[in-house]
């Protein structure tokens, strides 16, 4: 699997959103997600139709009684941006966490000045 | 709206997330007996033949598996997610326990009809009980496989 950033699901409300459906459920009840994710409802939803227009979501719709009930889940093509934009996050959090100082559990190495620094994995659009 | 790569904590927040999202995975009261039931009557099954009327099994196995549809069709309303029927693929993490309890299920049914045959019928009834609370054991361990899962965000990073 390629790590690649999404643009679509890069900001922070979407990458939940995604990132909860890619956690293993088949489908996600709306106020499972709205309460896990903690967001409005308003929020879930115009998010959730910006993903669901790219095709990465699938929403289901239904009733119980008079409640209206929407289900989620990820599309195949969703799954697949949310696992390589997420393996491109960890990559960029692992190189973060290796170029700060704390990480480096306080004394450095002998030798450690004359390492080139660790630059992080360029952001969005910077290739 | 925030970004996530200026949020170095963004892996972290949606690691809390899914746990909040696995947190909501909890087994209501009437799924548990549900569950009990099920397995009672499945670990009943070898008794009926030998009954006064001689009750036929295929129907009872039908009915059950009929209610443990409804019941994860229930499960999914009340928790919000609806999960993929386990298997021994999945969840990975709980495969040992899932193998473990197809083995312990059909052993535990195979000792009843052997001992049921040689009219050990207390002992049969014995094996059972304990096949029951085995297999409630099992899927205890299942549940946690599942949450642990669903905190591990299934497979994603």
């Amino acid at each position: 699997m390629t790590a690649r950033p999404d643009p679509l699901i890069h900001p922070i409300t979407r990458l939940s959103i995604c990132g909860l459906l890619a956690a293993g459920a088949d489908w996600v009840e709306f106020a499972a997600l709205r309460d896990a994710a903690g967001i409005s409802d308003s929020v879930l939803s115009k998010q959730s139709r910006v993903l669901e227009d790219a095709g990465y979501v699938e929403v289901r719709k239904g009733a119980v009684g008079r409640r209206p009930r929407t289900w989620f889940r990820l599309t195949a093509a969703g799954r697949q941006a949310v696992q390589s934009h997420l393996a491109w996050l960890a990559q960029l959090e692992e190189a973060f966490s290796a170029s700060t100082p704390d990480a480096r559990q306080a004394r450095p190495l002998p030798g450690d000045r004359d390492q080139p620094r660790r630059v992080p994995p360029p952001l969005l659009g910077s290739t | 709206m925030r970004d996530a790569a200026r949020d170095p904590a963004a892996l972290e927040l949606l690691r809390v997330q899914r746990s909040r999202l696995a947190d909501r995975m909890r087994w209501p009261w009437w799924y548990q007996s549900g569950l009990a039931i099920f397995w009672a009557l499945a670990f009943a099954c070898p008794f009926l033949p030998h009954g006064p009327h001689g009750i036929r099994i295929w129907p009872i196995l039908l009915a059950a598996l009929a209610v443990a549809c409804l019941m994860q069709w229930g499960l999914a309303r009340a928790t919000g997610i609806k999960m993929t029927a386990p298997t021994l693929l999945y969840p990975a993490s709980g495969r040992p326990v899932r193998i473990a309890m197809s083995v312990g299920a059909l052993a535990a049914l195979g000792t009843e009809f052997f001992l049921i045959r040689h009219g050990l019928t207390a002992a049969a009834i014995v094996v059972a009980a304990l096949a029951v609370v085995a297999e409630m054991a099992g899927q205890q361990a299942q549940l946690r496989a599942i949450r642990q899962d669903l905190r591990g965000g299934g497979g994603t990073a």
